[in-house]
């Protein structure tokens, strides 16, 4: 884990399926480095010294159980802590090797690059084009807003569904709908990461396998995030799974991460114990 | 810690206890028909035949039981990982045990038709023998399974090797019985009982390769070079 | 199996269907109903007596009387005085309050950061809206109609003319207008927020395009409510020297010299004609400027009701 610092900024991530030990340069292999992060809420230490590399065109999945702080990693991705007044993060995470909570680093460009799905659909309360149209509008896009509603719709598999009402309200859809209208929001300004915060734990099982199988679809151009609740989920959509629990040696509920593997690994044969015992429901 | 799956889990150990009975049933029907066959003062009576094939039927009971509640688990409980494995490896050792149960209703219907043929002590000998390794095997294999012992488990390879090598004997032993010809045919059936104590053996190997993968999650064949050789010298 | 079924029905349905008299519940539900009967009563009563005041001059005058203005003499004295005066004050409060209490809420509600001094602004706040209105009156005096004809808008009056009247009415509704906006903005989800953020907006660009349109329909609900206050205040125009008698512009007066000049309001003049006890004034004049009042209030809240609605219908 040494420091890469010629790695270019708008390096893309590297081809899927391209054995990872092997990749020369590792900003390629890695979209997201994460090196001894910590979090703070005020006096509370809600995580605790994670390493976490993260691949390109993959899906990660965060799991484990409530409040071992996998929301709160997810959301030191793309500074959304900072919203947070008394969060604070200490440690490294590298984002095609530039560090995101660098001096420079400007967080409105951080989040237009790595986007965000919602545990709750959560589109704006206008029509269905403002809510697609929004995010590139203030980050000054130049082209053809038509257009690029349109291409975001058809990617995030709405576009059949609502061609036809883009002017009508964004509320007037169901809440599998919702959600991949804020997918298609997410993916409107372009950033090659999205995080997804238990996009599926408000949704019916249907709509819920359908933003699975949408999340499959997407992995070709995206780097994908997820953190969820349902473990079969996770075992489902997942290429690598991070399991988090609560140090249960620490004075504070703080969480750790367990073990970072091939799902098809860690749902087989995980090598922690306390993996093993939280799948299986052998954990309280 | 808390068991936050209770009734899956119970529903694991049930299946687990069935087999370990399964495992019981197969094995003490196996003594039972070989005692049959090679005890000469014996003469297999059709009574206990059908006594055999009645628990035989008690196994097959049991095993689609076990088939069943397993499709259910499986669809309803969607186990992971050692849970996963165990499924697995009790599906496995489920279809080993009823046909070492169906080996045993065998060699007590192979002792009713030759009861009037005459033997040869020598490959009674062996055939006790290899039905008292072939038991030992079961034992050792099932215990392996119910107390999670991967050493235990690792010692079935080499008691299999004697099942082989008497097996091997055999084929000499009954080419002797050439100048009688009554004898020759109880031979012959001798042979195939020794080819089911051979197979018998090696579906407790099986089940040993099962509790090893059930407990490293590596599934691998133990000995893979010493493929069973009827013909072996 | 036939038998027991029926068994199980008969005992549900002896369980289901018993009725049982609660007595107790049933004088509550009365009492309250008499509680609020005899309310509604003190209102009708009141209503009554004052529109029977009132309907003599309405019958003798019509519409006249609310289109002349003030007059020493009953025959020909109107309100229309009053109503431009309170309109022009009430213009002048939304002009100062709306802005300063609108930012205010946004401040507190999204920039603020939550300490301990942020909570005691807040709690003041609170504090502020309960002062009788007598205080801002003696507030108004000591400070807008100075601060009023320093600033050259003094007129004749020397500063105690509507700009005065409206900076004291504005600082008695702030804490109100600040209060229900803050309520507004704090009502709109914080997943609104974060989807905002979370396609790169800064805080800014989510109050302006998200949390304040959200949050439009109940902050004008508010303000228009806290309007209509203002428009029925009347003790600190009085300590801040509204003109309580007979005043006239000349007919050539400009348009400044008039607004800077004496001026009254609707209450006022309700307050002023009712002192009068014998006479025409206080019988039957007050009465119908209270009518007025009244109506232009109704006005405002039906009109408060319909900005809404239609607001929250344009997003």
């Amino acid at each position: 884990m040494d420091v890469i610092d010629s790695a270019d900024p708008a390096a893309r991530a590297a081809t899927p399926g391209e054995s990872a030990a092997t990749a020369p340069d590792e900003a390629e292999t890695f979209v997201l480095r994460v090196e001894g992060l910590n979090a703070f809420y005020g006096d509370f230490q809600a995580v605790a010294e994670v390493d976490l590399d993260i691949r390109g065109n993959e899906i990660t999945a965060l799991i484990g159980p409530s409040g071992c702080g996998k929301s709160t990693v997810l959301r030191c991705f793309n500074r959304m802590n900072d919203l947070i007044e008394v969060a604070r993060v200490e440690g490294s995470v590298r984002y095609h090797g530039v560090d995101l909570y660098g001096p420079n680093v400007d967080a409105v460009e951080v989040r237009r690059r790595i986007g965000m799905v919602f545990q709750k659909p959560n589109p704006f309360p206008k029509s269905i084009y403002d809510n697609i149209a929004f995010g590139p509008k203030i980050a000054g896009y130049q082209g053809n807003m038509d257009d690029l509603v349109e291409e975001s719709l058809i990617k995030a598999a709405l576009w059949t569904e609502v061609n036809d009402k883009l002017r009508e309200s964004a509320f007037a859809l169901s809440g599998g709908q919702q959600q991949r209208l804020c997918i298609a929001r997410a993916i409107a300004t372009s950033p090659d990461v999205l995080l997804m915060d238990e996009p599926c734990s408000a949704l019916d099982p249907i709509a819920t396998l359908r933003i699975e199988e949408l999340m499959t679809e997407l992995k070709r151009d995206y780097t994908i995030i997820i953190v969820t609740h349902n473990m079969q989920q996770a075992a489902r959509v997942s290429d690598r799974t991070a399991f988090f629990t609560v140090d249960a040696e620490r004075e504070q509920r703080t969480g750790v991460l367990v073990e970072f593997g091939e799902t098809a690994t860690m749902f087989t044969r995980p090598t922690q114990q306390k993996t093993e015992d939280y799948i299986t429901g052998r954990f309280g | 810690m808390t068991q936050v799956r209770r009734r899956f889990h119970e529903e694991l150990e049930d299946l687990e206890r069935d087999l370990m009975a399964m495992g019981e049933m197969a094995e003490s029907m196996l003594g039972e028909a070989i005692d049959i066959l090679v005890n000469p003062e014996h003469p297999a009576k059709k009574a206990e035949i059908e006594a055999l094939v009645d628990r035989d039927d008690a196994v097959d009971d049991l095993y689609l039981s076990i088939e069943r509640r397993w499709h259910e688990v499986m669809a309803m409980q969607t186990p992971v990982a050692v849970d996963l494995r165990l499924m697995s490896a009790m599906l496995h050792i489920n279809a080993h045990l009823e046909r070492m149960a169906d080996v045993a209703v065998n060699i007590a219907k192979t002792a009713r038709k030759v009861r009037r043929l005459p033997t040869s002590d020598v490959i009674l000998g062996y055939i006790r023998e290899m039905g008292d390794v072939a038991r030992h095997m079961i034992r050792t294999a099932m215990e392996s399974f119910a107390t999670r012992n991967h050493e235990l488990a690792t010692q079935l390879p080499d008691m299999d090797d004697d099942v082989d090598r008497l097996n091997g004997r055999m084929y000499r032993e009954v080419r002797k019985c050439d100048e009688d010809s009554e004898l020759l045919e109880w031979g012959i059936r001798m042979m195939v009982i020794s080819r089911h104590l051979e197979r018998v053996g090696d579906h407790a190997v099986d089940i040993a390769e099962q509790v090893a993968f059930l407990l490293t999650g590596v599934f691998r064949e133990f000995n893979e070079d010493t493929s069973p050789d009827v013909d072996d010298d | 199996m036939a038998t027991g079924t029926v068994d199980t029905t008969t005992v549900v349905r002896k369980a289901l269907e018993g009725k049982r008299l609660n007595v107790g519940g049933l004088v509550f539900e009365w009492g309250m109903l008499l509680l609020l009967l005899s309310s509604l009563l003190v209102l009708v009563v009141l209503l009554g007596d004052i529109v029977s005041g009132a309907i003599p001059t309405f019958r003798a005058r019509g519409f006249d009387f609310v289109t002349s203005g003030l007059s020493l003499n009953p025959e020909t004295a109107g309100v229309s005085t009053a109503i431009v005066g309170s309109i022009a004050i009430t213009a002048v409060v939304a002009v100062v309050a709306f802005p300063i209490g609108i930012g205010a809420a946004i401040y507190l509600e999204e920039y603020a950061p939550d300490n301990r001094w942020t909570r005691f602004v807040d709690t003041n706040i609170r504090n502020l809206a309960g002062v009788p209105s007598i205080v801002y009156g003696l507030l108004g005096l000591a400070i807008f109609v100075r601060l009023v004809d320093v600033v050259g808008l003094g007129g004749q009056t020397g500063g105690k003319n509507i700009f005065s009247a409206g900076l004291t009415l504005a600082v008695l509704v702030l804490p109100i207008i600040i209060i229900t906006s803050a309520e507004a903005i704090r009502a709109v989800p914080n997943s609104i927020r974060e989807a905002g953020v979370g396609v790169g907006a800064t805080p800014w660009e989510v109050v302006r395009h998200h949390v304040l349109p959200s949050a439009a329909p109940g902050i004008l609900t508010g303000t228009v409510l806290t309007l209509a206050r203002a428009f029925g205040e009347t003790a600190p125009l009085i300590v801040i020297g509204v003109a309580t008698g007979f005043f006239g512009a000349a007919a050539d007066a400009t348009v400044l010299e008039r607004a800077t000049g004496p001026y009254t309001a609707l209450p006022v003049v309700v307050f002023s004609w009712s002192r009068q006890s014998v006479g025409a004034f206080g019988d039957t004049l007050a009465p119908a400027a209270i009518v007025v009042l009244l109506f232009v209030l109704f006005v405002a809240n039906a009109g408060a009701i319909i900005l809404r609605n239609r607001y929250e219908k344009t997003w």
